[in-house]
């Protein structure tokens, strides 16, 4: 089989040696076998590989040629691949694969058609190669690494994530997913959905009144999404939860309701998370979570026991919201807490701060494109002097100046857990800087300190850059040689105000 | 790390941070070409930066520990860090876009609530004088309603109708405007939308180009490392090859030099080969030469051989019938010897039975006697246990006799002598002293007196020495009536001492390990027992025997000896401890008896110990004899026995009898006197006696009435006799 391959594939320039390699023996038995065709004429297989149609071919050619003292049994194709052939023939019908020999299985797998329907070889077949052909054959793009390195799971996962966004509530058979579950469940870690259909109303009527957006509460009962509900607990692997709850390429037909999260829809998320005890990562973004939905999906979440991540960025959580993700912090072992453009303001983020001061579990928080102002970052600074956990910390586009900096560089010189910080794009000012210089001068483990567009002096960012520069080059060396960090470190003072 | 670079970087880097606030969001387009320049420029620019850098500070920085590391070590930190420089810029510029958007975003925002806040403003003031002008509409409506002329009504309706009408142009004024203001956000909507197309426009092409970039650079530090790696391994190679190639000549030239001194060799042994040959053919051909001469001398030889054989062949053959006749003869002599062997067998076998016989007897007597034999001697032991006994039993009687008889006499004698003492004391008025005999003392047969043996004396003359060491005077005058051939106790201490320090040898060793505890004098004592029962020496006689023999031998050698072996023994270490008190015992004591023995017992030297006790041996062995002794002892006992009943005898001497004769005949003489005077005194007994009664009567009758009837009476007559 294997010969057959290479011969087959010649043109592909992957296959390196041992195709090569292939392709000179074949080369010589032709070479040497060509003058003994009547025995060869014999077996011409009926395989659909073109190599062995093209030799049988050949040799009836050269038919005429009577002696052949070189003549071998090599050519001859055996008994288990013609077998072989005939397994992969019929393999929809009968699956044989468990009971072949290991090379006999190799040499299946490799011929196996992607094609065939999942309900065959979604829980017979293993193999990377085929799964991966099945991939590459659905989809043109496929970022296996996304799916931690595997191509089945890859496929399944792809494949049902497909099937979910082409879901349209009322009109699409819910078996045609749930048929699916038991092919798929033990192979679905994460599950990445960035569309929900809703359900299919009349569109004449709709189509002119819905351009004024007027009539939003008319529908609202009838735009319920999904429910992910049975799905989820059937899936007993499910790590990443990544929803949004939107329509993509509507293009001209845009209308209010194809973005809206109802409470319905908010309800039923919120107890599948619940249900789900392996979930990791759970992500909503872009849906129009508000105050009150997003308390009763953090009230869901409380004490969840595996979840480490929540991302509720590109909504409209206010500081009830911000308030309830606090509560949050103090009741899980969230380590990412992301509510980046949302509308959380100074008393959302002292709550939060008020949280994060004894944390022990979160490493990072990102409150970009909100408004916690002075107020919320100085309560936000003051936490993070009794906080040993945090090492990233995002506050970009904050409206922070002058009074959160002091506080901040008093920080820099304290803590020696952060590693990155984010400050671009608020008005922190030319003293401000100044103080952020000094406190990172005292600061040997921070590793990124972003201040683009903070009205900070050149110079001073450009004397952080450096120190930045310095304690990147002593981490590194920390990481060569844990044993005696200290002297690069050392090395360096002196050299980097002269550069 | 590469100072001009990074400074160039971060100008650029400033640029943009200047650049994106002060040009916007519209001059966007501007940006990117201006950063690719720099970043062209900061390409260009790196090669130099790292040429200078290599002799740089880079170098000096870490010089003391990057001196032994490799220059394609250095080109891959270098490269690591520029490639982490780079990655850095490329995420920086990347992100400067989203930066940008967001900065525009918050801008945005704050625009939009000032709007907002403006537009809710406007709406209430709006709402409040719109509210008015209703208020004032439905004021009029109840003031209309009173109103009774139809003229003032109608004037109040048109009025009202135009208020209304201004009312309602009002809202609808507001309602276009904010139609208006609709339409415009509908704009910027779109314009956002391009913009923000653009932006993605722009993100990807940054992207695109930082990859190529990124891609770029990393090839190329991947060509100098590779190249670094390459000159490395070039200068490797060279110096190896170097190396080898110098190696590689010095074997040549060893490997010729071998070469030629093989050679040499070779051409010595070749030589030598020929010589050897040659002379080997020589020799071989002398030596052919005179086996050749061999080989006609042994011919010669032989053929005086073949002669003489035929010569011994004739005179073999003369004797071969010589004898043939006496092999007949001697057929004759062996059957007659054969006959007689036969008839001496018989004789032999006779005798044999014979011997067998008595042996068998023989036996039988054996048995018999010895069973005799030992009926004879469990008699004999048995006889002997009954002497014993009878001997004890004898000696017993004796004993008893013995106390008997001694009792018997001793009190006959203890009534002799206080006979004597009484004469002595009440006739003769003589002071009586008590005679002294050894005999008086004496209890129980002499002869069985215990006789102590060589232990116990030893014993006592230890303790005496010891004793000696306190009190000397009060025990001299006891050690002279042990030691009755005069010598003191202290030279026999001495001989024995010396005895028990030389002769160790005669100790068993195991004995010796046991003696170790012990106390000095018990252990001399008891190493002396060993040594005596090894000699022989069993009583008290022979002790002494031995120490008169170790003076003697002292005394006959002495004149020979003395001088040599004086100053040997003063330097013997054993004895030196000793010495010092011997001579101080020598001061104290020796003066008394100088004269008995002149050789002090310390100049016996210790190496003479052996001959004098062999000597002593030899001499004990001859009168030893197993039963003499007893016999002996029997007869000397009986003579002392003897002497001493005799001695009885004489207990009262002679002169004493004959005093007590003389004073027997005195006393007998007094007797008689004494006697007559006794009759005489009972006569005048009597004639006292008569005369006491006749006065009696006299008185009775001179009492008498008579008397004094008479005229004179006799009472005046004559004195009467008054008692």
């Amino acid at each position: 089989m294997q010969e057959t391959l290479a011969t087959s594939t010649l043109s592909v320039p992957s296959r390196s040696s041992v195709s090569t390699q292939d392709k000179f023996s074949t080369a010589g038995q032709t070479l040497s076998t060509g003058p003994r065709p009547p025995r060869h004429s014999i077996v011409p297989p009926p395989s659909k590989s073109k190599g062995w149609n093209s030799r049988t071919k050949f040799h009836q050619m050269r038919r005429t040629i009577t002696e052949d003292t070189e003549w071998s049994l090599a050519i001859v194709p055996l008994l288990t691949e013609l077998c072989i052939q005939h397994i992969v023939k019929n393999f929809q019908n009968n699956p044989l694969l468990k009971q072949l020999l290991p090379q006999h299985q190799q040499k299946v797998l490799n011929l196996l058609s992607p094609d065939l329907p999942l309900a065959v070889t979604a829980n017979l077949i293993d193999d990377e190669n085929y799964w991966r052909r099945c991939c590459t054959q659905r989809w043109p793009v496929c970022h296996v690494a996304k799916h931690g390195g595997s191509w089945k799971r890859l496929f399944f996962e792809r494949h049902l994530e497909n099937l979910i966004k082409h879901f349209i509530p009322g009109t699409t058979d819910p078996a045609v997913i749930l048929d699916l579950l038991p092919l798929c469940r033990n192979y679905v870690r994460r599950l990445h959905v960035d569309q929900f259909l809703p359900p299919v109303q009349l569109p004449p009527p709709h189509g002119e009144l819905s351009d004024s957006g007027s009539d939003v509460e008319l529908e609202e009962p009838t735009t319920d999404h999904y429910q992910l509900g049975d799905l989820v607990a059937g899936l007993s692997h499910l790590e990443e939860l990544d929803l949004v709850y939107g329509v993509k390429d509507c293009g001209m037909n845009f209308e209010w309701n194809l973005f809206l999260f109802t409470y319905r829809d908010c309800h039923s998320l919120a107890a599948t998370i619940k249900a789900c005890h392996t979930l990791k990562i759970f992500r909503l973004t872009r849906s129009k979570v508000d105050d009150d939905k997003a308390r009763i999906l953090i009230r869901s979440l409380l004490d969840h026991p595996a979840l480490e991540e929540l991302d509720l960025s590109h909504n409209l959580i206010g500081d009830r919201g911000a308030r309830a993700a606090a509560k949050l912090l103090s009741h899980s072992h969230l380590r990412v807490l992301d509510l980046a453009n949302n509308q959380v303001r100074a008393p959302g983020a002292q709550s939060l701060a008020h949280a994060l001061a004894h944390n022990t579990n979160l490493t990072s928080l990102n409150l970009r494109l909100n408004c916690i102002e002075d107020e919320g970052g100085q309560a936000l600074a003051h936490a993070l002097q009794t906080n040993k956990c945090l090492t990233t910390l995002h506050l970009g586009g904050n409206e922070l100046s002058e009074p959160t900096a002091t506080l901040l560089s008093q920080v820099l010189t304290v803590n020696t857990t952060l590693t990155s910080i984010n400050l671009s794009c608020n008005h922190i000012g030319l003293d401000g800087g100044k103080q952020l210089l000094e406190g990172m001068s005292d600061n040997k483990t921070l590793l990124e300190f972003d201040l683009r567009l903070s009205d900070v002096a050149q110079e001073s960012e450009y004397l952080i850059g450096q120190a930045l520069c310095a304690n990147r080059e002593a981490a590194h060396q920390r990481a060569l040689n844990p044993s005696h960090f200290m002297s690069p470190v050392m090395a360096k003072g002196p050299e980097n105000p002269a550069g | 790390m590469n100072p001009p670079a990074s400074l160039g970087v971060l100008e650029e880097k400033e640029e943009e941070h200047l650049s994106t606030p002060i040009l916007g969001p519209s001059i966007h387009s501007d940006n990117p070409q201006k950063r690719i320049q720099a970043r062209r420029l900061r390409i260009a620019a790196r090669p130099e930066g790292r040429r200078r850098e290599v002799p740089g500070e880079y170098l000096d920085r870490k010089k003391e520990s990057e001196e032994d590391r490799s220059k394609s070590y250095k080109q891959k930190e270098e490269s690591r860090l520029k490639l982490a420089k780079l990655l850095l810029c490329g995420t920086e510029l990347v992100t400067n876009i989203q930066v940008a958007t967001d900065i525009r975003e918050i801008h945005r925002r704050v625009e939009e609530e000032e709007i907002k806040r403006q537009r809710l403003e406007k709406l209430e003031s709006e709402v409040k004088t719109s509210q008015d002008k209703f208020d004032e509409i439905t004021a009029k409506w109840e003031e209309g309603k009173q109103k009774r002329i139809p003229q003032d009504l109608w004037d109040m309706l048109n009025t009202q109708q135009v208020h209304c009408a201004g009312l309602i142009e009002d809202k609808n004024k507001l309602i276009s405007e904010l139609q208006q203001e609709l339409k415009t956000k509908d704009d910027q909507y779109v314009k956002d939308l391009k913009k923000q197309s653009d932006d993605i426009c722009l993100l990807l092409e940054r992207m695109e180009e930082q990859v190529k970039n990124v891609m770029k650079t990393f090839r190329q530090e991947l060509n100098y490392i590779e190249k670094a790696f390459e000159v490395e391994r070039q200068e490797l190679l060279t110096s190896n090859k170097k190396k080898w190639e110098q190696a590689l000549q010095a074997h040549s030239a060893k490997e010729l030099e071998y070469l030629t001194n093989r050679i040499k060799k070779v051409e010595g042994y070749e030589k030598q080969l020929n010589k050897q040959r040659i002379w080997d053919w020589e020799d071989y051909n002398t030596i052919k030469i005179r086996l050749e001469q061999d080989v006609q001398v042994l011919e010669q030889q032989l053929q005086q051989m073949k002669a003489t054989y035929q010569l011994n062949q004739e005179k073999l053959e003369y004797n071969c019938q010589v004898l043939k006749k006496r092999d007949e003869e001697s057929t004759v002599i062996k059957s007659q010897q054969k006959r007689k062997i036969n008839r001496l067998h018989d004789s032999l076998n006779n005798l044999r039975s014979k011997y067998a016989q008595q042996i068998t007897q023989f036996q039988e007597e054996n048995q018999s006697l010895t069973s005799d034999y030992k009926r004879l001697m469990m008699q004999f032991k048995e006889l002997q246990k009954a002497m014993r006994h009878f001997a004890v039993v004898d000696d017993k009687q004796f004993r008893e006799i013995w106390l008997m008889n001694e009792e018997e006499a001793k009190d006959l004698m203890s009534r002799a002598l206080d006979v004597d003492r009484i004469i002595h004391t009440h006739h003769l008025g003589l002071p009586w002293t008590a005679p002294d005999f050894w005999f008086l003392r004496n209890v129980g047969p002499i002869s069985q007196q215990p006789r102590k043996s060589a232990t116990q004396i030893l014993e006592e003359v230890l303790m005496q020495a010891e004793e000696e060491g306190t009190e000397e005077t009060a025990s001299e005058a006891e050690s002279y009536l042990d030691l009755p051939k005069q010598i003191s106790a202290k030279t026999t201490r001495k001989i024995l001492m010396l005895l028990c320090d030389e002769s160790g040898f005669l100790i068993e060793s195991k004995l010796l390990s046991l003696l170790l505890p012990l106390e000095k004098n018990e252990c001399y004592l008891l190493r002396l027992d060993a040594i005596f029962s090894a000699l022989g020496i069993e009583s008290e006689d022979d002790l002494y025997k031995l120490v008169n023999f170790f003076l003697k031998y002292q005394i006959y050698h002495s004149p020979s000896s003395q001088e040599q072996t004086s100053p040997m023994s003063a330097l013997e270490p054993g004895e030196q401890t000793d010495l010092e008190g011997q001579e101080e015992e020598s001061l104290v004591e020796g003066e008394p008896e100088e004269k008995e023995t002149p050789p002090s017992p310390r100049l016996i030297h210790p190496n003479d110990v052996l001959k004098i006790l062999k000597a002593f041996v030899m001499g004990l062995k001859k009168p030893r004899d197993p039963r003499a002794p007893m016999k002996l002892k029997c007869v000397q006992d009986n003579s002392k026995d003897s002497e001493y009943w005799e001695a009885l005898t004489t207990v009262i001497p002679d002169t004493t009898q004959n005093l007590w004769d003389a004073l027997y005949t005195g006393l007998e003489k007094y007797h008689l006197i004494l006697t007559q005077r006794a009759k005489l005194l009972v006569e005048n007994g009597s004639l006292e006696q008569q005369n006491t009664e006749l006065q009696m009567l006299l008185q009775q009758y001179l009492d008498s009435q008579i008397n004094s009837e008479l005229q004179v009476p006799p009472t005046q007559v004559f004195r009467v006799p008054t008692k």
